[in-house]
């Protein structure tokens, strides 16, 4: 298992550093300059010099990759030249936010998905499987920008039981959390549960068609023993998939949710600085985002271990 | 030029109702200010920073300009009046302006203010400051007395008092011991009648009533940025929301009292609701078109003149601005100290293609590409631009749109090359004056790449003109000399929408939100 683990781990660095290179040399070709945002519109080409000579921008590309490596690997991800703070603090500080919203909307995403995949798959060609089906299809289609502002339109300006946006720590309450968390992780989940719950009833049809559930059924089992027991943990191989893919997905939309939302995650943060042209920000905040992305890819990869015993013991 | 109003009259209705109540309220009005209660205003961005001196952002001023003060500043008539000073002594030379300040005047930290803390302050603006050239004339500042700070000039500067005055980054008084720090570093301290609580980024900056402020006892009510301020309410708190659909949806639940901004179809919505006030904050900003006299075609006079004569301003306005604006031709606002009246009236808004077609070809106009730059950041610039390119199109220009976002837009226009016209909203300079007007197209870097020596020596002739009857000439010839050689066109002068709750008692559109004397009813 650890083995299993480390090879993971490992095999993660190759594409970090990868999204690190791109996302460096992006910054290169990408037009606009920090400078004139620094000393204003009005500025003369003499005082912006001296802002690229104190920023280190008057270097060529290698050796500001290299210094941005050096730093990298000392855990270092720079300061930033707008926020006049370190990357990591600012990242560090946004964080929760994000993975709040983003964490709320999988759980939501999963639970509700998984739900309609199950009674549409269960009650197969019914009422019910169309009725499942045509939400799924409704949370495809609707962007969630959109479904954000109806939300707010609804249930916060029209019947007042959520604020129209704003972040309450968790730390500071509980409820306020909850309360702040739940439209704009509702608006996020709802486009992901479309995606769960097609594949959930895809999978749970394909499993519930085999022998072993008509076995189980013949020797008098009770229907939702086998459904959930038998069925639902063969059918989660496919959805655990989906839920890491969905990770990154979520991730992205959290960028646009937070800005509907007026949320102080790190989507704004790096939206902000790529306004701006505050490259260090930019480079660690997708950095760390990439980072949160590979990892939560190797827990789905450990999750198959627990659900598919053939995967841990590599058969 | 007559002077158009296109915004809704069901706007102009609700502005002519208040102003009708407030009079008719009159005495009762005053005496139902009320302490208490706590605001919440909507803005749509971060401010870059709250250390005032450093930034000239307007997301920056609307929460600084409540923490902090001055020692002069503009009042309602744009004229520099003392805040923390209680008045300036210039000497006979012009060279020396000694400042007596006002005495026992609090900081948020408790401590008196003084020469010390003024001088201290002064000299951190030397060096952090982001409108450095406003103390580039200040070869010394000077503590001459516990309550008197001395600021010698080395050449005489009449309109030195008027660039100290400016809010654009405001040279605001710190405590001494702040203003030895660097940029940013500071702890946000100041004499204002609110202080700064926290600040929490993209999410919002609280600030509190400060008890101990020091009032301008020498004023009846506030005045521009300073005058006799009082706060009433416990609580300011600037919340940042970037989508406007939900900054207005805040206000409609009543979570927010105050948006700093509201789109101008929006506000029409709203003007039939009870429970929300409409302002119209105008003007605010002027629309201009700038052209790269550094490169054809735009480096031929008459090929500029054609271009003027082939806008049609109205239209390229009312499509940039949703239907908020007005058109005047003067490069200060109608009425202001420094109004030129009718000069150049006749060569603005002309709209006239067949001229224009004239001029193209005795300009020898090959049909070169004319690409105009722009971006999609600040909304009205590429609307602007879409207008403008179709107009020039028509009389036979060969114009391209080259829309980027705004720090592309902002790096190739600091080029020579690669642009040929390029749209840009001056929100704070021409409310500043023709100073700070013309700063910007004289000197090391004009807006237009190269210098227009008649317009240079004209900017050295109004900054070294005494009287303001002197420098109101001055800037009438500017004002023709512009007109002249077209190397900017003033578009049209547009507002700003603002809204708050029904409630909001004594707000007061203006540069900035000014949360002092405002109060809420009922509270």
């Amino acid at each position: 298992m650890t083995r299993f683990i480390a090879g993971r781990l490992i095999s993660a660095l190759p594409v970090l550093f990868v999204v690190s290179l791109v996302s460096f040399l992006l910054i290169a070709v990408v037009p606009g300059d920090v400078t004139a945002e620094i000393a204003g519109a009005d500025s003369t080409e003499a005082q912006r010099q001296l802002i690229r000579e104190q920023l280190g921008l008057d270097r060529p590309l290698p050796e500001q990759a290299v210094r941005w490596y050096a730093n990298l690997l000392q855990g270092d991800l720079g300061q930033s030249y707008l926020l006049n703070r370190p990357v990591t603090e600012a990242v560090f500080e946004r964080l929760p936010v994000t993975l709040s919203l983003a964490g709320i909307a999988l759980v939501l995403a999963v639970a509700i998905g998984m739900l309609l995949g199950i009674l549409a798959a269960v009650r197969h060609n019914s009422w019910v499987d169309q009725g499942s089906m045509s939400v799924a299809l409704l949370g495809l289609s609707v962007p969630d920008f959109w479904l954000g502002l109806i939300f707010i339109t609804v249930f916060a300006v029209g019947l007042g039981w959520f604020p129209t946006g704003g972040y309450v720590p968790i730390a500071e309450s509980f409820t306020g959390w909850v309360v702040s968390m739940t439209l704009p992780a509702l608006a996020l989940a709802f486009t992901q549960v479309g995606v769960v719950a097609r594949m959930t009833r895809s999978s749970m049809l394909d499993v519930l068609g085999q022998d072993f559930i008509r076995t189980a059924r013949a020797k008098g089992m009770r229907g939702y023993t086998v459904i959930l027991k038998h069925a639902l943990l063969n059918a989660m191989v496919p959805v655990v998939t989906v839920v890491g893919v969905m990770t990154g997905v979520l991730l992205g939309g959290a960028v646009v949710i937070e800005s509907v939302f007026s949320l102080p995650g790190v989507g704004r943060l790096i939206i902000g600085a790529i306004q701006r042209r505050d490259y260090p920000i930019i480079q660690g905040g997708l950095l760390i985002t990439a980072a949160i992305f590979v990892f939560v890819n190797i827990l789905v990869d450990l999750a198959y271990g627990w659900l598919d015993p053939r995967v841990r013991h590599g058969r | 030029m007559a002077k158009k109003w296109k915004f809704g009259t069901t706007a102009r209705h609700i502005g002519a109702s208040l102003l009708l109540a407030s009079v008719a309220l009159g005495a009762p009005y005053a005496s139902a200010q009320t302490r208490g209660g706590s605001i919440t205003v909507a803005q749509s961005s971060n401010p870059p920073s709250l250390d005032a001196m450093v930034t000239s952002s307007q997301a920056s001023r609307n929460i600084t300009m409540n923490i902090y003060e001055t020692l002069y500043g503009f009042d309602d008539k744009i004229q520099p009046a003392p805040i923390l000073a209680e008045s300036v002594e210039v000497s006979a030379d012009g060279l020396s302006y000694a400042f007596k300040l006002r005495q026992g005047v609090k900081f948020h930290n408790g401590k008196e203010m003084t020469s010390a803390d003024v001088k201290a302050s002064l000299d951190r603006y030397k060096k952090v400051g982001a409108t450095q050239t406003m103390l580039e004339p200040v070869t010394e500042i000077e503590a001459t007395g516990p309550y008197e700070v001395t600021l010698k000039l080395k050449s005489k500067a009449p309109t030195f008092l008027e660039a100290f005055a400016s809010p654009r980054a405001p040279a605001v008084i710190i405590p001494a011991e702040e203003a030895s720090k660097p940029a940013n570093e500071i702890s946000f301290i100041g004499t204002g009648p609110f202080k700064f609580v926290e600040y929490v980024p993209d999410s919002h900056v609280k600030l509190e009533r400060f008890e101990d402020y020091s009032a301008n006892e020498a004023f009846q009510s506030m005045d521009g940025f300073g005058g006799k301020k009082t706060a009433y309410l416990d609580t300011v708190t600037f919340r940042v929301i970037p989508e406007p659909g939900a900054a207005v949806a805040a206000l409609e639940s009543g979570e927010v009292q105050l948006l700093e901004q509201i789109p101008v179809p929006t506000a029409r919505r709203l003007s039939s609701n009870d429970d929300i006030k409409i302002y119209e904050n105008m003007p605010w900003a002027v629309l201009t078109f700038i052209f790269n006299m550094k490169e054809a075609p735009g480096n031929n006079l008459k090929f500029r003149e054609a271009v003027q004569a082939a806008l049609n301003n109205e239209e390229v306005m009312a499509i940039a601005t949703e239907g908020l604006f007005q058109l005047y031709h003067g490069w200060m606002y109608e009425g202001s100290t420094y109004d030129a009246g009718d000069v150049g009236a006749q060569s603005y808004n002309v709209a006239d293609p067949e001229k224009a077609k004239a001029l193209l070809k005795e300009a020898n106009y090959n049909n070169e590409p004319f690409s105009i730059l722009t971006d999609s950041t600040i909304p009205e610039h590429g609307k602007a631009a879409v207008v403008i390119a179709e107009q020039l199109k028509a009389v036979g220009i060969n114009a391209v749109i080259n829309q980027t976002d705004w720090p592309t837009a902002l790096k190739i226009r600091l080029q020579d090359t690669g642009w040929n016209g390029w749209t840009l909203m001056m929100g704070i300079e021409p409310y500043l004056g023709p100073a700070a007007l013309v700063s910007t197209l004289t000197g090391a870097a004009p807006h237009f790449r190269a210098n227009d020596p008649e317009l240079d020596k004209l900017y050295q002739e109004l900054i070294s003109t005494d009287s303001v009857e002197g420098r109101k000439a001055v800037f009438a010839k500017i004002q023709e000399r512009l007109y002249q050689f077209v190397g900017i066109i003033k578009l049209g002068e547009t507002g700003l929408m603002q809204a708050s709750r029904a409630n909001v008692q004594g707000f007061k559109p203006f540069r900035f939100p000014r949360m002092y004397d405002v109060w809420l009813e009922g509270q």
